[in-house]
């Protein structure tokens, strides 16, 4: 596996634990309110998205570069 | 001697001998790791609630530091896709950016060390326990443990000299009290009522007053190290562990930018051979990273 | 390709001068990166482990069969090294536990491994494949380098305030890690070191298996001795992180007080351990160890089917029987001995189904190790049997291995593991197949391949005295050990179980009678005399490197496999002129052929 294989591995790894930390916060929140809980929330979310957008630019980017 | 496919990849197999080795290598860290983890579950499953602490890790910075080792694996990647285009200088920045993101998750990781090692949990005889900080001489005290309230006394090495002054017994020490528990989260979900502030760390929830605390009264002290409980053990044991291999990813990728980049111009291809090569072993270590901030932190 | 000796000698030589000119004694033989040489460090270092590990057993022998008695000859010298645990020459408890645990620990870590595995596989892999060294050189010396520190701190325990550590070799916690000397530390650091010694090894070997084959060797071409290797190398590779993590976190135990293998409520030397915050699982590292040593057994006798499977074929003359087979077997050997581990832990008290489960993996892993042994079996039938010293060892092996194996069976059922577990019975078990087998492989194996190391035979007559008094002796001591096994009798008991007998006139059920008791000094003796069947080995041994009966070409037993193809010894790069393999490994006595063997790399 090449880098570019890994690296997708790894951003993907990284997006399933931005809907763990999302979950996980929004648990809490539901159980004891606080601010800082909504902001973790709000925050794993747009890591989500963050991740998501620069996986897909990757993905374009390196079209040509192989994945063994 | 020439030893074959050590830069071009070997046609039956698609690879390069060093892209071969390194993935077995991570093999064997997969088990490494994965031996570790297997601990964590099977300590956390024999364990009680009240004994495994929760919540006394900061959020907030962990999460940073989460994205800074992101961040590191997105330049190590950006920075071998920029080699691959002949763009050296680009390279070099981006890989700088990692070196940086490296350091800067160690030097987060030791402040939060040195934030427990000042930490303390008290067991009192009368089943109580508390946690907070204990102040000597208006300064943090590190490290005390039940031993340290006894004293000890000098240690002299073999010509007579005293290597370590003697220490006197401690009969009484101020403690600032958090607020909460860890333990209070458990009895709250059997269905006891529990303070509102309990979800927060025990660091925003700030500390009461300082009290005067006897050594008479307690049964066991402890700064939060290894020794504290099972989970301080396998926290400290898998974060330095990891820690171990942020710095020598960190180093061998430092080398490679700095003074190995002469190979560059000698054997460009071989040169980001090493970069794909140390790139794997970083995103191996940022991986590990992943799956242990939630583990440690939240759960 | 059908070069005379003469010839590859002379290129070799000629292009070994081109590449490096003069080395230093330094580079060439101590910093060497040539897989020849470090193979060659490997075996000479582990030969010495080997006879250490030895003796250290003959003084537990000793103290077995004469509880109490001053050891003779080295008695004064123990004292002297030793102090308060031998005093008076007389082996104290703690010495024994001592002596019993570095045995263990020497024999399978820095001894059997190290010759059956790095040694050989250093040595003769590369050659077999064709391939002008290993992938990562400097790894390899590196992986040497390792090992080397790693048996230095082992022996440097030994002699530390409280000696070496006594927690036997498997090192249960909390025992080992409430003995209150330091030997465990050492133990746990030396085996960081071997552990990392034998990744960075068998990484390299996978790496050359599949990356360096010549052109032309295929998968199924490869000699059945590199297909073990690699299924070998693979096991180390993926069986030992996890007791490198239980060591480290039995290290965090010693040294920082933390609880991982210790629970609550634990009482040591009659007193509560109330500063430990306790919560560990002592099972736990029970899991974490016996998951690296079941594989770890397998990786003690893989390497010798290897090797017994190149002498075999050789001296018999023909194919082995069932190649594919053996590959396959071999395979499924390794995939199945990471699932097996459990069964060393039948009575912990971990539940009958998971005993269950275990016991049946257990049985399956019998199906290919007889596979295996069968064909090895057959390919005798028929065979024009040259009966030279390897071919002694190998048609020992055969028999030997058979009765470990067979021995284990039962060790594999539970219920049967209530009377035997612990006992003597195991002991005999497991050295069958360590000692007539893996032993008499390794053995095999040096005799084999001495000539092509070496330019020199091994004689041949001293070999034959070698192996006869070996078989005959190492069956003295082991076979008794079976009744003592089944009448009752306790492994690790320091005394021999003289407490237990029946001539201490206690009137106890499972007391154990005079003659399972005497058999204690037969075994003592036996083993003496095993010892002194060795000193023709170690004489022929270093004797043949400087004075042996030179071989007139690179290929004296008139071998298939590539190394013999090499030149004699092989330089730095190996071969003349990269080969081209053409065939399968055996193609003995093909029928039409011109001689009775065809090499590898003979063009049809
Ligand atoms: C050929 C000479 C050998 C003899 C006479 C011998 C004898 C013994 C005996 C009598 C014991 C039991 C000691 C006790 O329980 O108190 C023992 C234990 C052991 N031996 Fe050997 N052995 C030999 C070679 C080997 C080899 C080649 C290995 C390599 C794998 C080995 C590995 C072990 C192990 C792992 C133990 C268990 C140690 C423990 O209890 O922790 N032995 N040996
Ligand atoms: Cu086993």
């Amino acid at each position: 596996m090449s880098l570019k294989a890994i690296h997708i591995v790894f951003i993907s790894a990284a997006m399933l634990m931005c809907v763990v930390f999302g979950l996980w916060a929004l648990g809490e929140w539901r159980a004891a309110d606080g601010t800082a809980n909504l902001l973790y929330l709000i925050g794993s979310g747009v890591g989500f998205l963050a991740l998501a957008v620069y996986g897909w630019f990757f993905l374009k980017k390196l079209k040509n570069v192989s994945y063994l | 001697m020439e030893i074959p496919y050590n830069v071009k990849s070997r046609p039956d197999t698609g690879l390069y001998n060093a892209k071969l080795g390194i993935w077995l290598f991570l093999a064997s860290e997969v088990m490494l790791f994965g031996g570790l983890f297997t601990s964590y579950v099977v300590l956390r499953v024999n364990a009680s609630a009240e004994n495994w602490p929760h919540g006394l890790l900061n959020i907030p910075i962990g999460t940073f530091n989460t994205f800074v080792l992101i961040a590191s694996s997105v330049t190590v990647v950006l920075g071998w896709a920029a080699l691959k285009m002949n763009n050296f200088a680009r390279y070099r920045k981006f890989q700088a950016i990692t070196i940086l993101c490296a350091l800067g998750f160690l030097s987060i990781k030791s402040i939060e060390y040195s934030d427990k090692f000042t930490h303390y949990e008290i067991w009192f005889k009368d089943g109580h326990r508390q946690t907070g900080h204990i102040h000597q001489d208006g300064k943090k005290a590190w490290f005390w443990n039940t031993k340290t309230l006894a004293g000890a006394p000098a240690v002299k090495d073999a010509k007579g000299n005293v290597v370590k002054p003697a220490s006197p017994p401690i009969a009484e020490f101020e403690f600032s009290p958090d607020a909460t528990h860890y333990s209070d989260a458990a009895k709250h979900t059997k269905g006891e009522p529990a303070a509102a502030e309990h979800k927060e760390s025990a660091h925003a929830s700030g500390e009461h007053a300082a009290v005067k605390v006897k050594t008479a009264d307690i049964k066991r002290l402890s700064a939060f190290v290894p020794a504290h409980s099972t989970y301080f053990a396998i926290y400290f044991t898998l974060t330095a562990l990891h820690g171990l291999h942020v710095l020598i990813g960190a180093v061998v990728i430092a080398y490679i930018w700095g003074p190995g980049a002469k190979l560059w111009k000698t054997n460009p291809e071989q040169y980001v051979n090493r970069i794909e090569v140390s790139g794997l072993f970083w995103h191996f270590v940022d991986l590990v990273w992943i799956f242990l901030f939630p583990i440690l932190y939240l759960l | 390709m059908a070069q005379t000796a003469h010839d590859t000698h002379a290129h070799a030589a000629h292009a070994e001068h081109h590449d490096h000119g003069p080395q230093s004694f330094w580079s060439k033989y101590v910093f060497s990166t040539d897989h020849k040489i470090i193979g060659i460090q490997y075996g000479v270092t582990a030969l010495m482990f080997l006879l250490f590990g030895f003796c250290l057993m003959l003084m537990m022998r000793w103290q077995i069969a004469y509880p109490g008695k001053a050891v003779p000859v080295v008695g004064t010298l123990l004292e002297k090294l030793l102090g308060e645990p031998a005093k008076g020459g007389v082996i104290a408890p703690d010495l024994y536990n001592v002596f019993g645990a570095m045995h263990g620990t020497i024999m399978v870590f820095l001894a059997i491994v190290p010759l059956a595995f790095a040694a050989f596989g250093h040595y003769v892999v590369p050659l077999m494949i064709g391939a002008p060294d290993m992938c990562f050189p400097r790894v390899n010396m590196a992986s040497y380098q390792c090992y080397f520190l790693g048996g230095v701190i082992m022996l440097a325990s030994f002699l530390i305030p409280g000696g070496a550590a006594q927690g036997g070799w498997t090192s249960y916690s909390p025992l080992a890690t409430q003995i209150p000397t330091d030997g465990q530390t050492y133990w746990i650091l030396g085996m960081v070191f071997l552990i990392t010694s034998s990744l960075l090894g068998s990484v390299n070997f996978i790496a050359t298996i599949i990356q360096l084959r010549a052109p032309g060797m295929t998968w199924m071409r490869l000699p059945f001795f590199v297909w073990a290797m690699f299924v070998t190398a693979f096991l180390l590779v993926l069986a030992f992180p996890p007791l490198e993590a239980a060591a480290v976190m039995q290290l965090m135990d010693k040294v920082f007080g933390t609880s991982f293998f210790l629970p609550e409520g634990l009482f040591v030397g009659g007193q509560p351990a109330d500063h430990l915050s306790g919560g560990g699982s002592p099972l736990l590292w029970q899991h974490l160890f016996w998951f690296l040593a079941h594989p770890e057994v397998y990786v003690l006798i893989l390497p010798g089917f290897g090797i017994i499977a190149e002498v075999i074929a050789n001296n018999t003359r023909k194919p082995l029987y069932g190649y594919r087979a053996l590959v396959y077997s071999v395979l499924s050997i390794g995939f199945l001995s990471f699932i097996v581990w459990a069964h060393h832990m039948y009575l912990t008290g971990m539940g009958t189904k998971i005993s269950t489960f275990f016991q049946t993996t257990t049985m399956i892993i019998s199906i290919p190790s007889v596979i295996v042994l069968t064909c090895m079996f057959i390919s005798l039938w028929g065979g024009s049997i040259r009966f030279n010293v390897p071919m002694l060892f190998a048609l020992a092996f055969l028999p030997m291995f058979g009765i470990g194996g067979l021995t284990g069976l039962p060790l594999g059922l539970s219920y049967v593991v209530l009377q035997l577990h612990d006992t003597y019975y195991v002991i005999a078990h497991f050295h069958y197949i360590v000692a007539p087998g893996t032993i008499f492989a390794i053995f095999a194996g040096i005799y084999y391949w001495f000539p092509k190391a070496t330019g020199r035979m091994m004689n041949a007559t001293l070999g034959k005295i070698h192996f006869w008094g070996s078989l005959i002796f190492m069956n003295l001591i082991f076979q008794p050990m079976f009744a003592q096994g089944m009448a009752g009798m306790h492994r690790r008991m320091y005394d021999g179980a003289a407490t237990y007998s029946l001539a201490n006139g206690q009137d106890v059920i499972g007391a154990l009678s005079p003659g399972i008791i005497k058999m204690n000094i037969n075994i003592t003796h036996a083993a003496f005399g095993l010892l002194i069947f060795q000193i023709p080995f170690i004489w022929n041994f270093f004797h043949s490197i400087v004075k042996g009966k030179k071989v007139t070409g690179d290929n004296p037993w008139e071998a298939t496999t590539l190394e013999w193809q090499a030149p004699t010894p092989p330089p730095h790069g190996n071969f003349a002129e990269a080969p081209h393999v053409y065939r399968g490994p055996y193609e003995y006595s093909v029928p039409g052929a011109a001689k009775d063997y065809t090499p590898q790399n003979q063009a049809p």
